[in-house]
């Protein structure tokens, strides 16, 4: 009875200790979390996919999201934007500490950008879940 | 500097990169990594040409 109960919860969450340096190692450098746990071809791999797609964003000239309160929709889009531009880590702190300012402008190739530079951070989490369920021994 | 892509070429880059993305982190071996990855580059193509011709078409 109790290791049904067992089951349906799922594995135990291992130790912070375990996957913390990864998973944040990750989130600051793409594919960071990968090498950290030795698999670098894969961490090199999500490094260069990453970043590239990063700077094809700023080359774009995407905008940046800041954070902003308002309507439903606009905290919504600007804060999920925002933190998924976060999600870059490096890439994103350098290019803030760097000066990088671009208005939001009407256009198809900065809207690209702007999604670019989103979907960076997005796929840096993904990357992030992976080093942690590697981390866990989860997955190989 | 600067870069001013199409739309399908910006579209391609978006899918090449998160489609090595996506196969790295959803499968177990480098075959399988592989396979996943180059069926959601073609995903995304098939998906950029299909709503492609469904604008063109419905645009008149």
């Amino acid at each position: 009875m109790a290791k049904e109960s067992e089951e349906k919860k799922g594995p135990a969450m291992p130790p912070v200790s375990v996957w913390a340096p990864a998973v944040a190692l990750g989130w600051l450098i793409p594919g960071g979390g990968h090498f950290l746990l030795k698999r670098a071809g894969r961490g090199a791999l999500l490094g260069l996919s990453i970043s590239l797609m990063f700077i094809c964003g700023l080359l774009m000239r995407g905008a940046m999201f800041q954070p902003q309160s308002g309507d439903l929709l606009t905290t919504l889009i600007n804060t999920g934007g925002f933190i998924g531009d976060v999600c870059s880590g490096i890439l994103y702190l350098l290019t803030s500490w760097l000066g990088y300012t671009q208005p939001d402008m009407a256009g198809a190739v900065h809207d690209y950008g702007t999604k670019f530079l989103v979907t960076a951070g997005l796929l840096n989490v993904l990357a992030m879940v992976d080093a942690f369920e590697i981390a866990a021994g989860r997955k190989s | 500097m600067s870069m001013n892509l199409s739309h399908f070429e910006a579209a391609f880059l978006f899918a090449l990169f998160t489609s090595v993305v996506m196969g790295i982190v959803t499968k177990n071996t480098d075959r399988e990594r592989f396979q996943y990855g180059a069926y959601v580059f073609v995903c995304f193509l098939a998906a950029l040409y299909g709503i492609g011709w469904l604008m063109q078409l419905g645009h008149g």
